[in-house]
């Protein structure tokens, strides 16, 4: 599904030019729960936005369900984001002072196709992330596992073809960050692609695959199950 | 409808940042209600310059004795003109009628032992043609009265009021100076002369027993009266007056006029002279006062792509393209903008009844609801189309990681 091919990013800053991915290839298929392991300063964010069709890459090809996404414009590249891919961010980025099912459903703000029972699916993705009788909170009345799990329903809410995750556990506490490891665990069982970047190799170790990167490039793939 | 949804996350956004919303909101009100105020103020002063022209007579021609460029009426003692000038104005083409009158200002009436003073003008029975005004009750004066130097008047309602309240003068006699008057009729109103004076406050008598009799001038004539046969050529036939004066008067080409004409033009021009510094200022007022506004929109909405640069971030995570994100933030602006106009044009007609209930000339019609609307549509277009523009224009990547 996924294929990255000799991905390089470089940026300038000034005379200054810093190269961040040198050469990056691997490839991730439908239904795979994939960790990329990095430690901070080695791609990681850019890595990310690469993937998530946020930035493009300086050169390489990155082709996402056969299509070459370093070809398509603003807009193109705006449509995939929103109908194939679900983001869950580190800090949950929810829309503060708005209720947890109206955060669930911001993506279908921008589809082309809102569909009649959106209210509904939105309800009944909050009550599979365990918050049914959360739904009309607003992120501060919440706690941190709880925003982030309002943020993973989010991300399901277009059914995307993978959830992009960036280290979704990262200001979380150990109990909460196990329950949204499992969260994840059960939607990779349901079948959905989970993309995961983090440095923490024990949150790396609940994926199937971890694709561990070094300088920019990939150093080592591990398989797990 | 996909236009819809972001509508309604603009509109969410202005219920959510209440203080942005209140700024924004005021100040474009504030720039609207000036531009309307100014608005009502300038058509009331329109109105007014029409009314005075219309007091004036659109086709009349007022011709005093005396150069200079003083106001107000010539009196007697300063005539200059003859019955030879009076004559020749009649045989100008285009002038319909010329009625020459006396003038006394300010002159002590009794009656009983009530006193006022009052405007005392000595006229032929053509005066009422030329002013359109003749006897409201009663006679006017009549061409047998100036034969035989009658000691008759007609009075106007101001001075009808000073000296008999609410009682019928007409049969009375009343003192002009040393001499008894007998009333045979009240004038028609007519409200404010040109100069701003009460021109109800005036009484008029035979030109013959003025001439002779009060104002001793035998001779000259204070002023006349000119009425054009067609108003358009009001201004060309005040140039023939002026020519046959000059002629009659045997003046030089350096002498100045010894004589003043007055037309709707000069009365326009005057009234206008008075208050155009004030309007020029108000309208600079007027202009700026709504950019200000703009501007302040355009500050607060500025402030508000930055402190929302995260939220940009997300939206365009989750798939907003940048037309969506330049519409979610021109739509906030034109909405604000919008409030702020129909507050302001309620507030500035509000503002404008005040200011008519304290006496200024004000006209309020539908025009300030449909200024606003433009107004305010062209300042949150203007001004909120650069926010909205940067807004869009942020990187999304780099957006998201804002703190």
């Amino acid at each position: 599904m996924i294929e990255f091919k000799d991905i390089t990013k470089s940026f300038t800053n000034g005379a200054l030019k810093t190269d961040v991915l040198k050469g990056l290839s691997f490839n991730i298929d439908e239904g795979e729960f994939v960790a990329i392991m990095a430690t901070s300063g080695t791609g990681k964010t850019t890595l990310l936005n690469i993937l998530g069709c946020l930035m493009k890459a300086s050169s390489g090809s990155y082709l996402f369900e056969c299509r070459d996404i370093e070809t398509l414009n603003d807009d193109q590249l705006s449509e995939i984001r929103n109908k194939k891919m679900g983001f869950v961010f580190q800090s949950f980025n929810l829309l503060e002072k708005t209720s947890a099912i109206d955060n669930v459903l911001l993506p279908l703000v921008y589809s082309d196709i809102y569909p009649s029972d959106a209210e509904k699916k939105a309800s009944q993705l909050l009550e599979s992330v365990g918050l049914k009788d959360r739904i009309n909170y607003k992120p501060g009345e919440l706690s941190g596992g709880q925003q982030q799990r309002v943020a993973i329903a989010r991300a399901l809410i277009n059914d995307p073809a993978f959830i992009l995750a960036d280290e979704p556990t990262g200001n979380l506490d150990a109990v909460s960050a196990k329950e949204i490891m499992e969260i994840f665990k059960s939607l990779h069982s349901h079948g959905r692609t989970i993309i995961m970047v983090t440095h923490d190799i024990n949150i790396a170790r609940h994926a199937a695959r971890i694709i561990y990167l070094k300088d920019g490039s990939v150093e080592k793939e591990e398989v797990l199950k | 409808m996909k236009i819809v949804r972001i509508v309604g996350v603009s509109v969410s956004a202005i219920f959510k940042h209440k203080v942005r919303t209140f700024l924004i909101v005021l100040a474009i009100m504030v720039g609207v209600a000036t531009i309307t105020v100014i608005m009502a103020l300038t058509r009331g002063a329109n109105k007014k310059i029409m009314q005075r022209i219309n007091n004036f007579g659109p086709d009349a021609i007022m011709i005093h004795s005396g150069g200079g460029k003083m106001e107000g009426p010539s009196t007697a003692s300063e005539a200059n003109l003859t019955k030879k000038d009076i004559a020749d104005i009649q045989n100008i083409d285009g002038v319909k009628l010329v009625t020459p009158f006396q003038v006394a200002l300010d002159m002590p009436v009794k009656y009983g032992n009530k006193f006022t003073t009052s405007w005392v003008w000595g006229v032929k029975s053509d005066w009422k043609d030329a002013w359109k005004r003749g006897a409201s009750k009663g006679d006017f004066i009549s061409d047998s009265d100036n034969e035989q130097l009658s000691k008759v008047c007609v009075i106007g309602q101001t001075a009808a009021k000073d000296l008999f309240g609410d009682g019928n003068p007409i049969g009375e006699s009343i003192l002009l100076e040393n001499t008894f008057f007998k009333v045979i009729g009240i004038l028609e109103k007519r409200g404010q002369a040109p100069v701003g004076a009460d021109f109800d406050n005036l009484i008029v008598i035979p030109f013959t027993t003025a001439s002779r009799r009060l104002m001793n001038q035998p001779l000259y004539i204070a002023m006349a009266r000119a009425i054009a046969t067609n108003p358009s050529n009001v201004k060309k036939v005040a140039g023939q007056i002026r020519e046959v004066l000059r002629a009659n008067h045997h003046l030089a080409d350096t002498e100045e006029d010894d004589f003043r004409i007055t037309s709707p033009v000069e009365i326009a021009k005057m009234v206008k002279s008075t208050s155009r510094t004030l309007n020029n200022f108000l309208w600079i007022v007027g202009i700026i006062s709504p950019l200000v506004g703009g501007i302040v929109l355009m500050n607060i909405m500025l402030m508000a792509v930055s402190e929302r640069k995260k939220e940009i971030g997300l939206r365009r995570a989750v798939g907003a393209k940048k037309k969506h994100i330049i519409f979610q933030f021109l739509a906030e602006s034109l909405m604000l903008a919008f409030s702020g106009g129909i507050f302001g044009a309620i507030t500035g007609v509000f503002v404008a009844i005040a200011l008519a209930h304290s006496g200024k000339p004000v006209i309020i019609t539908w025009q300030p609801f449909a200024s606003a609307f433009i107004f305010s549509a062209a300042i949150g277009l203007f001004f909120g189309i650069y926010p909205a523009r940067k807004a869009a224009s942020l990187d999304p990547a780099s957006a998201l990681t804002q703190q």
